[in-house]
């Protein structure tokens, strides 16, 4: 291939021309036994309501499946070869979750679009259907990355710009600074700032990868990376700790911060980098427990709930019991715990404790199933990454998985008080529009990734670019 | 350097192994939630405020709770609107009991035994698993305690309109007889929704504080009724043996003792006339100068592995939550955590910073009685459930607080406390007519000029104890003046009409 076909092209519909539908016989299984699942969970949900056999809110989840169906019959007629797991993965998730909603009170979210006011299963189904289309529609017209790779400084400007807006424009829940409201719109920008950082760090990550590998800077016992090169790393330990004081959105600094810290490490594959990563963790930990009162009462609610069970523990120690009345084999959909004198047993369960809400009507059996799902996606995430052509898209496909696999740990284990809470979502399953269309660009970007068939990457530039060549010691 | 060349080395190796740290990690999720939802699962469920007993509460006729006998301690009845609510059959129960209202929730064992009175948790854990297939998730189980109700009434009785707490069980067994707190309350009122709400607000009101059960949760100054502590540490550790005599000890008993520059004062038995007491002697004319020479030989190291043996420093389990006794503040730096021998010569005779419930002395006499054994203080003996399954709670061994022969040695001084001219002299009244009887009285000082607390532990008979006792009265003046009396007539009650 000659470096003038190789270039990039700005045609938009190139990736239209020459389609030929190419079937997806995995796919469209898994989807099958999705679908079985999903009406399966619908018609459970309905006979312990009415004591018939009604599907609860069947018109729901029939228009997801049929959602699913049409995301699945246009990868078909788009004729490539991607990843045919990670749909229907996405997709079980996703309709778990939507069970979940529909079982809760639909009180819970009142989302206007135009005239009509949706509950909370109906938004939320609105967001799923949003999600699909996303997903299906960048598995289909993605066909290079340049745009991705080329211009990461303005990707890192973008996510800048996001987070000022929010410094700027966030309101307050809860004690954190986590939407943004502009007009009618309102959204989390973290869940798009997580995807930016991603590309950002790919793209940084394999340009400079042999000389973050080769060269060092002697540090006492330490080998540092290049000085110029610690810059961007140090940059993002700050912006981490900066989310945290003036947001104060633990999960999302935690996230970002583990994210970079193995992404780094899959790069260089040098573990000094990593344990030097965990040291400034454990300061600016240490630091933040010292100087923010918010970071102190999370520790210490982690220490012991039970002391502050009716105060600022109660979150905790609700979900706990939640776990608890689940047992083994949980109570079976809707048989949960009803509301209490109009409250919610567990504050913000759709959201932040969804998986509270999952282990006590799936039990420990569903909750093993669903943490499956998540290492099913993390398998295939990383499959796509270890046959990437080259370093950027192997980065890429790496950091995007991460994001999901990371972030569903960090949640799952703050409600199962293995470590201190913080508020994200669980990915697919929490409600929420920012949180479901995020993670509908992640699994989008993989599965174009998947395609074997896509245009080669461009060739290498020379390593470090500008950077590089001004602190160059004449290793070439 | 590696030449690059536009080829990139693999980073096959290193995606590997983030994959593997993610599955680690989602393994210890996976465990996690095992912990939560298979080995902490039931303790969670029954937890007092889990809304899933609280709605249980709405929803359930609650279990009866049953003397020993099977005199129906706690019922139910039906308003006017349907709604069923407790009633009690005694106020003297209410510091036991607690209450159960939808209200105000639960105390006592109400709320203790929460989950089984409701039929959220019986049993049989696997029956539990399985409940949700069957039609009422629900299976009230009846308790039975131990305790017996003519007994209680009894003891409440005797503590009139004093505050104060009778603590008797049988120390072969570790089942609680009765269990007495005063002032006691009208749980019946709380429990009813036509009166709970005055009698709550009048509950709440009462400086009498009704709602301590002080027979576990108060914390008193034991004075020398904590000297069988010191004995049982000293004896079984050989600081002293029932022989040993301190010299300086008589002077003393005039001039005082001085410790550290800090002068202990007793003399409260001048007859002994300048004798150098022996143990049994020092435990008969409760000798404070001889048992604060015992802790100095002893050391606060000794003193305090002793005691929490008996059960001190934690709280006790049992039924109904407790409060942890101490021998000191802590924090000092000669053994046990005294600050300094001043503060352990006095804790040795009970005073200084001990603070004990009326269970945990109960406990000490307990051990003392069943040869140094001593039993898991229990009340709930056993569960019914609705099909009329009896799940009986049998009684168990807690620890060996002291080798047989020290028990024995400090049994015989106690009966000679009870027996004896002298003792007799310190503890009128306590004597179960026609059975050797065993004790000690306790005359806690307070500080500043109100009346010292009146103690007594005791047991009977001597030989193959029935019945193990613990009296406080707040300010009741001298151990012999309320204390003793009041656990002669108890013991005597109970040996001689309830026993049989």
């Amino acid at each position: 291939m000659s470096a003038a076909t190789a270039r990039p092209r700005s045609d938009p519909f190139a990736a239209l021309r020459g389609v030929k539908p190419r079937p997806r016989p995995r796919e469209l299984g898994l989807l099958v036994l999705v679908a079985v699942v999903l009406v399966a969970g619908s018609v459970s949900l309905g006979l312990y309501r009415t004591h018939r056999l009604d599907p609860a809110d069947g018109g729901v989840v029939v228009s997801y499946l049929i959602a699913l169906g049409i995301g699945h019959f246009a990868q078909v007629l788009a004729g490539r070869r991607t990843d045919q797991v990670l749909l229907p993965a996405m997709g079980l998730l996703g309709g778990i979750g939507l069970l979940v909603m529909i079982r809760l009170p639909q009180e819970l979210v009142q989302q206007s679009f135009g005239g009509t006011t949706l509950g909370l299963a109906q938004a939320q189904l609105a967001w799923l259907v949003l999600a699909i289309v996303v997903a299906s529609v960048l598995a289909i017209i993605v066909r290079n990355d340049s745009w991705l790779r080329l211009y990461k400084y303005t990707w890192a400007a973008a996510g800048i710009a996001l987070l000022l807006a929010t410094f700027v424009l966030g309101r307050d829940r809860n004690g954190a600074t986590l939407d943004i409201h502009l007009g009618p719109i309102s959204g989390q920008p973290s869940e798009l700032l997580k995807v930016i950082l991603v590309v950002f760090l790919a793209a940084y990550l394999s340009e400079n990868r042999p000389l973050l590998v080769e060269q060092y800077t002697r540090l006492g016992p330490f080998r540092l990376p290049p000085l110029p090169y610690l810059i961007p790393m140090v940059a993002m330990w700050a912006l981490a700790l900066l989310i945290v004081v003036v947001q104060r959105d633990l999960g999302a600094a935690l996230l970002f911060f583990a994210v970079f810290l193995l992404l780094l490490y899959v790069a260089t594959g040098r573990a000094t980098y990593v344990v030097l990563g965990l040291a400034a963790f454990v300061v600016g930990s240490f630091l933040a427990y010292k100087l923010f009162g918010v970071v102190r009462e999370r520790v210490d609610i982690w220490l012991d709930p039970w002391s502050v069970a009716q105060g600022a523990g109660y979150q905790v120690v609700q979900a706990l019991y939640a776990f608890g009345r689940g047992g083994i084999l949980g109570t079976g959909l809707g048989a949960g715990l009803p509301t209490i004198g109009g409250n919610l047993p567990i504050p913000e369960v759709n959201t932040d404790f969804v998986f509270a809400a999952l282990g006590e009507e799936l039990g420990l059996v569903g909750v093993l199933a669903v943490l499956g799902l998540y290492l099913v996606i993390v398998e295939r995430g990383l499959r796509i990454a270890a046959a990437a052509a080259d370093d950027f898209r192997a980065l890429l496909a790496t950091g995007l998985t991460l994001v999901v696999g990371v972030q569903a740990f960090v949640i799952a284990a703050g409600n199962l008080k293995l470590i201190p809470l913080t508020g994200i979502t669980l990915p697919f399953v929490s409600y929420g529009g920012s949180s479901l269309l995020a993670n509908a660009l992640v699994v989008g970007l993989l599965l174009a990734l998947s395609d074997r068939g896509v245009e080669a990457p461009p060739p290498p530039r020379p390593p470090g670019g500008r950077l590089a060549r001004l602190v160059d010691r004449g290793a070439r | 350097m590696t030449d690059w060349g536009g080829q990139r080395a693999p980073l096959g190796r290193n995606v590997l192994r983030v994959g593997l740290v993610l599955v680690l990690a989602f393994v210890v999720l996976a465990g996690g939630d095992g912990y939560w939802q298979v080995m902490q699962a039931q303790p969670l469920s029954a937890a007092p405020d889990n809304p899933a007993i609280i709605a249980a509460a709405r929803q359930v006729v609650r279990g009866r709770i049953l003397d020993r006998d099977g005199k129906v301690l706690a019922s139910n009845a039906i308003d006017a609107a349907g709604q069923t609510y407790r009633v009690y059959a005694d106020p003297s129960l209410s510091g036991v009991l607690g209450y159960a209202s939808l209200l105000y929730g639960t105390a006592g064992l109400e709320r203790a035994f929460d989950a089984q009175l409701t039929g959220i948790r019986s049993a049989d854990p696997v029956a539990d698993m399985l409940r949700k297939f069957q039609a009422s998730p629900y299976d009230p189980s009846d308790l039975t305690l131990s305790l017996s109700l003519p007994l209680q009434e009894r003891a409440t009785a005797l503590l009139g309109k004093d505050r104060g707490a009778v603590v008797m069980l049988d120390p072969s067994t570790g089942h609680i007889l009765a269990m007495a707190s005063t002032p006691t309350f009208d749980a019946s009122a709380i429990a009813d929704p036509a009166t709970a709400k005055a009698a709550w607000a009048a509950l709440q009101a009462d400086p009498g504080k009704p709602l301590l059960d002080r027979a576990v949760q108060g914390l008193y100054v034991p004075g020398s009724v904590f000297k069988i502590v010191t004995a049982l540490a000293a004896l079984g550790s050989g600081a002293i043996a029932p022989s040993t005599t301190f010299p300086q000890q008589p002077a003393a008993e005039t001039n005082g003792l001085i410790v550290s520059g800090y002068k202990v004062v007793d003399g409260h038995h001048p007859f002994t006339d300048g004798e150098a007491l022996d143990f049994v002697h020092a435990v008969e004319v409760s000798c404070n100068i001889y048992f604060a020479l015992t802790g100095l030989k002893l050391g606060g190291a000794g003193l305090s592995a002793e005691a929490e043996q008996l059960g001190f420093g934690a709280p006790i389990p049992f039924d109904l939550p407790t409060a942890a006794s101490q021998i000191t503040n802590g924090g000092g730096n000669i053994g046990g955590g005294f600050k300094d021998d001043v503060e352990l010569a006095n804790a040795a005779y009970g005073q200084a910073e001990v603070l004990v419930t009326p269970l945990q002395m109960a406990l000490v006499a307990a051990a003392v009685a069943n040869g140094g054994q001593l039993m898991r203080p229990e009340l709930v003996t056993g569960l019914t459930d609705r099909s009329g399954t009896v799940h009986r709670i049998d009684p168990q061994s807690w620890r060996d607080v002291v080798a047989p022969d020290v028990a024995d040695t400090v049994k015989a001084a106690m009966e000679q406390a009870v027996e004896s001219e002298w003792g007799s002299y310190f503890t009128p009244g306590a004597k179960v007519p026609g059975i050797p009887t065993a004790g000690k009285t306790g005359t806690a000082q307070l500080g500043g000029s109100g009346e010292p607390n009146s103690w007594f532990i005791g047991f009977a008979p001597v030989d193959q104890p029935k019945v193990a006792i613990a009296v406080v009265v707040e300010h009741g003046g001298g151990g012999g003046a309320r204390a003793a009396p009041m656990a002669g007539q108890l013991m005597t009650y109970y040996l001689k009409e309830l026993a049989q």
